[in-house]
């Protein structure tokens, strides 16, 4: 069995993707409840009124600069680490290759996934990259939209300044818009994110690679070198899991389709009012469909407290069964 | 001038101040205005308004210097309508509370309303203080007077928008806007679009800003009264 199979991730690697998703979701339900306070008002309340909603936001936005400078730092002069971006990089022969293939076998007329495009369900590193092509894509696409979201964040924190400096209100309102619509994009992105690993039968509900370091998975030792497979058939599926991922899987659906006509209907911001194309806040079934979508956010942030829960029960496991082994030992 | 052309002087001319209330406009006659202040203490003392802010502001171009074209000397609003230099202006600049207000159409909270009187109002309990509405309005009404106080200026927030309220609470009672009431030289005219358009014909003069802006101000179809 490799790490493959449960862990790819170190303990430093994981602690930041548990501080980064909190710090996201701040950002995501302060910048959210201030884009469609129409309809989430209650999220606006929650996130500090309205004299308080966007200083929230800045101090997620100064975290957000905080850890990704911290983790460039770290990628840079961390042990090992100049190696990841290796993985990160595109093999665009082979990965071209999986997407066709991808679609093929979504098509059925393909067995199976190219190796490429196996991100889960127990292969190993011999067989598969550390990486899938859908797994570059996500660090790739999110990467640039947190860049884009920091770098435009910035330039709009004093307002008046960027009219001084560039000596017009319109590149103001351009960086605005921008923020607003790469905002839009992201959360679009972070529902499938969610939804792509809070549902994967063999791991439903949460993935414990993203939480449990690698070190600390199980037979990582490779101490049973008879067992066959990789461990993947040992994992049963939930019977929750049927009905659980229509809903997640519906309410994914529905909060994409309900921002993105939202950012449309919210007149004038973030799309100009000569581009909306009627509706309004008022719109009850768009009010819903919204809300559904901050649920699946909530739902996301739920799915990360919950796997950092079971990484510290399991650790403690692991420790009592050490503290009964050393005792036993000494007993003998 | 003789005595009967003085008083043919005062009937072609009318006060600042010509209606109030429902479907009000304000808007300046640049070639009136002498920077002398007058309508900024009007304000201040109406309304309490502190040092730091200011709801309507005088803002003069060109100091000191002429109009290329000597003829339109005293007519910046056509000088500028016609690409001209047009010499030393005064613009009273405050809300015009737009019939189109770009401040309305970016507000991501609508805590900027367009009320069915015409008033462009700010509701301080859904302001978040995000100053997008500073960077649409073309007229730089809006004044953000917390954004230098604690937290704001630590966060770069801007605290509660503050505004020219056109003095509503004053056109309520049948008076006219302070600043407009108190100006010693008619530069501030207030009434509909008509009595707006036809007082600037009376005076020969021409509205300062271009057909863009009075689109923004009055409206495409209010916008034809004037001479653009």
């Amino acid at each position: 069995m490799t790490n493959l199979d449960h862990g790819k991730f170190t303990r430093v690697t994981t602690m930041f993707h548990s501080l980064l998703a909190l710090d996201v979701f701040l950002l995501f339900f302060t910048g959210y409840s201030v884009m469609f306070n129409d309809e989430l008002w209650w999220l606006l309340e929650l996130m500090g009124g309205n004299t308080g909603v966007l200083a929230l936001h800045r101090i997620a936005g100064v975290g957000l600069i905080v850890l990704t400078v911290f983790w460039i730092t770290f990628m840079i002069i961390g042990p090992g680490r100049r190696s990841n971006f290796r993985a990160v990089l595109p093999d665009l022969k082979n990965d071209m290759q999986a997407f066709i293939q991808d679609v093929k076998f979504v098509l059925g007329r393909a067995d199976e996934r190219h190796p490429h495009a196996r991100q889960f369900a127990g292969y190993t590193s011999d067989e598969v990259p550390l990486l899938s092509y859908v797994g570059k894509g996500v660090i790739f696409i999110f990467a640039v939209e947190l860049t884009l979201l920091m770098v435009s964040g910035l330039l709009i924190w004093s307002k008046p300044s960027l009219m001084q400096f560039f000596q017009t209100k319109a590149a103001a309102m351009a960086f605005v818009v921008f923020h607003g619509l790469l905002g839009v994009i992201m959360l679009m992105g972070v529902m499938f994110h969610i939804f792509e690993h809070g549902f994967h039968p063999a791991f439903y509900p949460v993935e414990l690679k993203a939480f449990i370091s690698k070190d600390k998975m199980p037979h990582t030792d490779h101490s049973d070198e008879d067992h066959e497979g990789t461990g993947i058939e040992l994992l049963t599926l939930r019977p929750s899991w049927n009905w659980a991922v229509n809903l997640g899987g519906a309410a994914v659906v529905i909060g994409i389709v309900s921002v993105l006509l939202g950012s449309i209907f919210d007149e004038g911001y973030p799309v100009p009012r000569e581009l909306t194309i009627g509706g309004g806040p008022t719109n009850l079934l768009l009010t819903i469909g919204i809300n559904v979508g901050v649920l699946v956010l909530f739902l996301g942030l739920l799915l990360s407290v919950y796997g950092n829960v079971l990484r510290a029960r399991y650790e403690r496991q692991v420790r009592a069964e050490r503290r009964t082994a050393e005792t036993s030992h000494s007993d003998d | 001038m003789s005595t009967d052309q003085n008083s043919m002087q005062r009937e072609q001319m009318s006060q600042g101040v010509m209606s109030v209330g429902e479907g009000t406009r304000i808007f300046p006659d640049v070639e009136a205005c002498i920077d002398c202040g007058g309508c900024v203490v009007a304000c201040k003392r109406t309304w309490d308004v502190p040092p730091e802010e200011q709801r309507i502001s005088i803002s003069t171009m060109f100091e000191g210097q002429e109009a290329e074209k000597p003829q339109l000397n005293s007519n910046s609003g056509r000088a500028l309508n016609q690409g001209e230099f047009p010499g030393e202006t005064s613009f009273p600049m405050q809300c015009y509370h737009c019939e189109d207000a770009p401040c309305v159409s970016v507000c991501p909270v609508d805590s900027l309303q367009k009320n069915d009187d015409g008033f462009v109002e700010v509701v301080e309990d859904l302001c978040v203080g995000c100053q997008y509405c500073l960077s649409a309005c073309p007229f730089g009404a809006p004044q953000f007077p917390e954004s230098d106080d604690g937290a704001e200026a630590v966060l770069g927030g801007g605290g509660i928008m503050d505004k020219c309220t056109m003095c509503e609470e004053r056109q309520h009672v049948g008076k006219g806007p302070a600043c407009a009431e108190e100006c010693a030289t008619d530069a501030i005219l207030v009434g509909d679009a008509g009595d707006i358009a036809d007082e600037l014909d009376k005076r020969d003069a021409a509205p300062a800003f271009n057909k863009e802006a009075m689109e923004i101000i009055f409206g495409a179809d209010e916008a034809r009264a004037f001479d653009l």
